[in-house]
């Protein structure tokens, strides 16, 4: 349980650190969208699911939430798209 | 507390949503004024954020064995970082108070300051709970078997993260 | 009843019920004038019909609410009232001012009423809704701190419920927001800015919580579900109330001079605001589905049911319909804020000071409940005026959008005039829907003067009534 926890963790710390050296980079728009938005979405669901211990939960809360999540990072990513040029 | 974190989710959420909207109307004023955050500052609080998310899950782990001095520990750290936070924060908004800028400079500084702002907020408040579940942890109130005060500060506290783990990238990162 | 003092709550519902009678006569009024400009003209211009329309409704509101709490607190505190005489007191007194106030608007010209009240010693007359008089407005205060000493005092010495702090917490919440009606800078901006602090914060704030008490007093009583439920229900409504409502204020600050950034926070949290007003609704039809006895006041329970479905509607929905900015830029000002106003107006706070009055007045006329012939009469009463204001409801919001259409779209818009003599058929239609509510309130009243064996819980005639509202 705390083994997985700290991996996790490190997950988390070492997804923030590709998207902040991506933002550092010179890169064309796109290639600095997706890879964003994914980890994004992994972090997301990682306290999701572990921190919040909402994985095994079967009432209609964890699909609240990563619907939620899903969501705004999915029109957030469409949004950021259609405006690029 | 189920009801309010799906609450401040949809307000989040919909900030979020109207943020990247707002955006859509206005790309060269986002862009631009995007460049000028302090992105650092950005990345340490996210790592700050993501630790004390992490502390708090140890927090729990100890509680379920029953150890509340433990518990009380992690906590402690978990709100230590959730200050340091605050303090990051704090020198960012009074740089940017200092370069005359507020939420009415534009509308990019509107999300920026506003959201940032309530998001502060949200870190205090979850600070207030922390520090009433660390408390309560540290007189042996919880107990391996009853501990359901740790599991909804803990689940308020990851909420808080979880908002600023998508704040980040939309408002430093993307543009 | 359980304490003799809960007994001073009786003369305020009285007084409530009588100067409704008057709001809505003086409604009937100027709904006539919207469409015959010079009926009654010069003794009751339309400016001084509206001014006593909407102050009548304030002050039966506030006599409602304070009636409410001199009930609820002493039974919840467990104790008589602290001094009762000193609520009675405060009742003649508000009373006499009240009553002073309105032969005032109606005798004396406006600006001679301001001149002979000290206006120009702290000018605060001459706002919507905070028209009265200097001397009138110190003495709400005066009357609203010897009410909040009176509860506070047995509040304190006696049990602490949910039910009796959250009412505790509205009290104080609209006594020192209706100190702001004392601010009256020059600047207008700033002026409309805190006006707001009154108008917004009562009714979208502090109301909020007394009308959550309120309610959950009454199903605590009628369906007899444990109170821990209710009151956990309690505290997630009223929360959601103030997050949302606090912020929601911005929907005020659109078009008024205040900063820009209003408009999203305006719009986004006061698009929040339906939610509270639907979780009342669930809540009560929850709890009275839920509920553990058959109690034998149907028509109280039918109230709360009823006000838990149009506050939704009318503060909820129709609130909801003009409060993002974009939809505000088009509707600001015109029938559809009308529309909104009158239904939640009705639907959340007449309705629950009646579901108030409903489930206390035959209780502290000593009986659990009315007759069956009574309560059928205010069955219909309910009915009545219930679907006579949400007719009126949707005229208006005909008459609002026929009216945006008109005046505010399109290359060349109409003049105001000129707009509003094409949506005259709706005016009408509202004036006679509004016959029918006077019909029904005369009905309701009339209610209480049925006499008649009281009613026990397996009554047919009355149980039919709530079945058809919970079906």
């Amino acid at each position: 349980m705390t083994n997985t926890a700290t991996f996790q963790w490190l997950i988390l710390l070492a997804m923030t650190a590709v998207a902040v050296g991506l933002s550092q980079a010179t890169l064309p728009d796109n290639a600095l969208l997706v890879p964003v938005l994914l980890t994004t979405l992994v972090k997301g669901r990682i306290v999701i699911d572990r921190f919040m211990a909402l994985q095994g939960v079967i009432a209609p809360w964890r699909w609240v939430v990563l619907g939620w999540l899903a969501l705004v990072v999915g029109l957030i990513g469409y949004t950021f798209h259609t405006t690029q040029i | 507390m189920w009801f309010f974190i799906l609450a401040e989710l949809l307000v989040f959420g919909v900030f979020f949503l109207a943020y990247a909207f707002a955006r859509m109307r206005n790309v060269e004023l986002f862009n631009a004024s995007q460049l000028e955050l302090d992105r650092l500052s950005g990345a340490i609080n996210t790592v700050l954020l993501i630790s004390s998310s992490y502390f708090v899950v140890r927090a729990v782990d100890h509680i379920r064995h029953g150890r509340s001095r433990a518990c009380a520990h992690w906590l402690l750290a978990a709100m230590t970082l959730g200050g340091a936070f605050l303090v990051v924060k704090m020198a960012e908004f009074i740089a940017k108070t200092e370069a005359g800028i507020s939420m009415s400079t534009n509308t990019f500084y509107m999300f920026y300051l506003g959201l940032g702002f309530f998001h502060f907020m949200h870190v205090v408040l979850g600070m207030v709970i922390l520090g009433a579940v660390t408390l309560k942890a540290w007189k042996g109130g919880y107990s391996a078997t009853d501990h359901v005060g740790v599991e909804t500060g803990a689940a308020y506290w990851h909420m808080v993260d979880l908002v600023w783990i998508i704040l980040f990238p939309l408002i430093y990162v993307l543009h | 009843m359980k304490y003799k003092s809960q007994a001073v709550a009786k003369p305020y519902f009285i007084a409530a019920i009588g100067l409704f009678l008057g709001q809505i006569s003086f409604g009937l009024i100027m709904g006539l004038q919207y469409v015959v400009g010079d009926f009654l003209f010069p003794a009751i211009p339309f400016n001084v019909a509206r001014m006593v329309h909407t102050n009548l409704l304030i002050v039966w509101l506030l006599f409602g609410f304070m009636g409410a709490a001199y009930y609820l607190i002493p039974e919840e505190s467990e104790r008589e009232l602290h001094s009762p005489k000193l609520a009675l007191a405060m009742f003649w007194i508000f009373l006499v001012a009240g009553a002073a106030t309105i032969l005032g608007y109606l005798l004396v010209p406006y600006a001679t009423l301001a001149e002979l009240t000290g206006n120009n010693l702290l000018a605060t007359m001459g706002r919507e809704f905070l028209e009265q008089p200097l001397p009138t407005k110190v003495g709400i205060v005066i009357v609203a701190l010897a009410m909040l000493y009176n509860l506070s005092m047995t509040v304190l010495k006696g049990r602490k419920t949910a039910i009796n702090l959250v009412m505790l917490l509205g009290l104080w919440g609209l006594a020192i927001f209706f100190l702001f009606s004392f601010y009256n800078p020059a600047n207008l901006v700033k002026d409309k800015f805190y006006w707001w602090w009154v108008v917004h914060l009562w009714v979208e704030g502090v109301w909020e919580l007394i009308m959550g008490s309120m309610l959950a007093f009454v199903l605590v009583k009628v369906t007899g579900v444990d109170r821990e439920v209710i009151e956990k229900w309690l505290y997630v409504i009223i929360a959601m109330a103030l997050i949302s409502g606090l912020i929601g204020m911005g929907h005020h600050y659109f078009w008024i001079g205040a900063p820009e950034y209003w408009q999203w926070w305006g719009s986004v949290f006061s698009a929040l605001e339906p939610i509270p007003f639907f979780m009342m609704t669930v809540f009560a039809f929850n709890m009275v589905s839920r509920r553990r006895r058959e109690h034998p006041n149907k028509a109280a329970v039918l109230w709360a049911l009823g006000t838990g479905v149009m506050a939704f509607l009318g503060a909820g929905v129709w609130g909801f319909l003009h409060t993002l900015a974009p939809v505000n830029f088009y509707t600001h000002g015109s029938q559809i804020t009308a529309a909104h106003g009158h239904m939640a107006f009705y639907g959340a706070y007449a309705m629950v000071v009646l579901t108030m009055i409903s489930y206390t007045m035959p209780l502290m006329r000593g009986r659990e409940a009315n007759s069956p012939a009574a309560q059928l009469a205010e069955m219909w009463g309910f009915w009545l005026m219930t679907i006579s204001m949400v007719l009126i409801t949707l005229f208006l919001t005909a008459a609002g959008i026929l009216q945006v259409w008109l005046q505010r779209m399109g290359a060349s818009p109409m003049s105001f005039m000129a707009a509003q003599d094409q949506i005259s058929l709706f005016y009408w239609m509202r004036e006679i829907t509004g016959l029918f509510f006077f019909l029904g309130l005369l009905l309701y009243i009339g209610s209480f003067f049925i006499k008649g064996k009281p009613a026990t819980a397996k009554d047919p005639a009355t149980a039919r009534g709530l079945a058809s509202a919970t079906a």
